[in-house]
């Protein structure tokens, strides 16, 4: 019966090759737009969210700013400002805080040998590697005894690293901080970074071991600090602890709005995930509006072969065909010529993103073209969305004219 | 066989409506040649549907071998007239691009019947009417003669005790309709009840009895 099936389906097919060929474009386009869309929305979404990653990942930043409430007898305007040990005693206070830095910030001049540049310098501990994602190519990050000894050692951005060094090995070479000498312990590894705060991305600074930092300059009071949760889904109450404790130790309202400035990259990262979800699927209805038509197309044409073969169903209802038969004959055509087409859409599309990959890449690497718009692939989610899509309307493109052949009124269809 | 009684049959179209069959009743035993005679209009081909289970009457009781038919589904009359009743028309009514031989093997797919059966079963139809050599071609490539033999055989395909023939010999030359005629008339002795519509009252002698039809009603 199912060989009888393809029988009749491929002679059908191949007894009018322009419309056949012409009825399969329509879906071999459509299931190829919905497969690239598919698939382009994805890498972007990955790759943006990639690039935000580098700023780090799961972790909340929060700066010192200044009252504005009135609280105890200070009118509101008063500057709020944390010691880095009053963040590091946070942990034992607070909990659910997995990793925790204070951070100073400050523009100094780096040099070695003649070269020379006014770069961002940041003083840190070394939870901070981790949080940020400052992971060493070469070398090491600063680590609890650089923080102990105070030590002059600097761990440097890989961009500083050429632009200081070429290429030649930085590690155990020594620079000049503000004329001050440090010696060069690790190089970060290359990463691609869309956010950032407080002075340049991390590619161009240098970290330093805050200890170091606080004695060398005479900082007192931290530029900010970042904190990870255990658990990132309670970014939002541990932030509120914190903020609990720090308005009774600094004096402030608990109420305070803006006392203390919070940048929740998790919160961030839900939008900006939320966001890009939005856009695949933005991408995936045009793809689908576009396999529409072709769907419409196989509708249409198969509404024309059934007003053909009228007296061919008359016939056959005559010698005892049901009305199912009939439905399921034209249905499963329509079907087949679907997925026929699908298949080739996918085989297209699949050859298309291999060449893709092919390609020279344009631009430095992760940071030109693919570094924005990622490799396009097809992936289990590209996949099973394409396949749930095609079938969605196939089955609606095939009921409608099978329904129709069904329907068809025996004698009437004889009589033709 | 066939126990047709006060059948009629209403046509509507709009406002009008058009009695096409007003009280039928009329038996046709099991084993009888019958021919259905009429001028045009006069309901026969109203008739020859409502009783080879295409068509449902307005009113009026039927029962074809023993079963009561009247109200059956669409689908429910599918089997019965899949398995009781061969249909001849007389343009063939032959599928354009299958084979005599899957011509034939249609209504034993439709009744599920397994490959082995069908295989067996064309290839005796083929014997039957002669033209087991010409299995593998098309209709267009068959003489007028030669469609009707292939839709004879498919119409006896479930070997079904009823066979219905409107105007058999009507598109044929004479020769090959007295080949038509030489079958039924054998499938007759045989013992198989034929209904057959004919225009022809030389054609209609050679049945056993004749049913006249006139504006909807029997006349005699």
């Amino acid at each position: 019966m199912i060989a009888i099936f393809f029988r009749n389906f491929f002679r059908d097919l191949v007894r009018q090759p322009l419309r056949t060929a012409l009825t399969l474009s329509g879906v071999v386009w459509g299931t190829f737009s919905v497969v690239l869309l598919l698939a382009f929305g994805d890498s972007v979404s990955k790759a943006q969210i990639k690039r935000f990653h580098g700023m780090g990942q799961g972790i909340v930043l929060v700066f010192p700013a200044r009252t504005t409430l009135p609280w105890q007898g200070f009118l509101r305007g008063k500057a709020v400002r944390i010691t880095p040990e009053e963040v590091e005693s946070i942990p034992g206070k607070v909990p659910g805080i997995e990793l925790i830095s204070p951070e100073f910030v400050g523009s100094r001049l780096i040099r070695f040998g003649r070269r020379e540049y006014r770069n961002t310098v940041r003083g840190v501990n070394p939870q901070f590697e981790l949080m940020r994602n400052t992971i060493a190519a070469r070398g090491r990050f600063l680590d609890p005894e650089d923080m102990a000894g105070r030590k002059r050692v600097c761990f440097i951005g890989n961009v500083l690293a050429s632009d200081l060094f070429g290429t030649d090995e930085p590690v155990g070479r020594t620079i000049l901080v503000d004329s001050v000498p440090f010696t060069v312990i690790g190089v970060m590894m290359t990463k691609l970074q869309s956010s950032n705060y407080n002075g340049q991305r991390d590619e161009r600074c240098a970290f330093i071991p805050w200890t170091t930092y606080a004695s060398l300059y005479g900082s007192k009071y931290v530029s900010n600090f970042i904190f990870r949760p255990i658990d990132a889904s309670r970014s939002k109450a541990a932030m509120e602890d914190i903020k609990g404790l720090l308005a009774k130790l600094l004096g402030f309202s608990p109420a305070d709005p803006d006392a203390l400035g919070v940048w929740d990259t998790l919160e961030f990262e839900k939008q900006f995930t939320t966001f890009f979800l939005a856009f695949t699927i933005f991408l995936g209805v045009i793809g689908t509006f576009t396999l529409l038509v072709g769907g419409v197309g196989v509708a249409s044409i198969m509404r024309v072969v059934v007003d053909e073969r009228t007296r061919e169903i008359g016939v056959k209802l005559a010698v005892g065909a049901r009305r199912r038969t009939i439905l399921w004959q034209f249905f499963s055509e329509s079907l087949a010529i679907m997925l026929l087409g699908g298949l080739a859409g996918f085989g297209l599309a699949a050859a298309v993103l291999q060449a893709l990959r092919a390609l020279p890449q344009s631009g430095s690497g992760d940071l030109g073209f693919t570094g924005f718009v990622g490799l396009p692939v097809l992936n289990p989610l590209v996949v099973v969305s394409t396949i749930f899509i095609l079938l969605v309307i196939g089955v609606a493109a095939g009921l409608i004219p099978a329904r129709t052949a069904a329907s068809t009124d025996p004698i009437e269809a004889l009589r033709k | 066989m066939i126990e047709l009684d006060g059948i009629t049959k209403v046509y509507r179209t709009g406002s009008q409506s058009l009695e096409a069959l007003r009280g039928i009743s009329l038996g046709i035993g099991k084993g009888e040649f019958v021919s259905i005679m009429g001028p045009s209009g006069s309901g026969k081909s109203t008739l020859m549907n409502i009783v080879g289970c295409l068509d449902t009457p307005t009113s009026g009781s039927y029962v074809l071998d023993g079963d009561k038919v009247a109200g059956l589904t669409f689908d429910e009359l599918a089997a019965v007239r899949g398995r009781k009743i061969g249909f001849v028309f007389q343009n063939f009514n032959l599928l354009p691009y299958a084979t005599a031989w899957e011509n034939i093997e249609l209504p034993l797919l439709f009744d599920g019947k397994n490959g082995r059966r069908r295989r067996e079963r064309v290839s005796e139809l083929l014997n039957a009417v002669g033209l087991y050599d010409w299995r593998d071609h098309r209709p267009t490539e068959l003489s007028g003669g030669q469609q009707q033999r292939i839709a004879l055989a498919r119409a006896l395909a479930n070997d079904p005790p009823i066979l219905l023939a409107d105007e058999p010999t009507g598109n044929l030359d004479s020769r090959s309709g007295e080949e038509i005629m030489a079958i039924l008339i054998d499938l007759w002795r045989g013992g198989r009840t034929i209904v057959m519509v004919t225009h022809n009252d030389h054609i209609a002698a050679r049945s056993e009895r004749v049913i006249r039809l006139f504006d909807g009603q029997v006349v005699d």
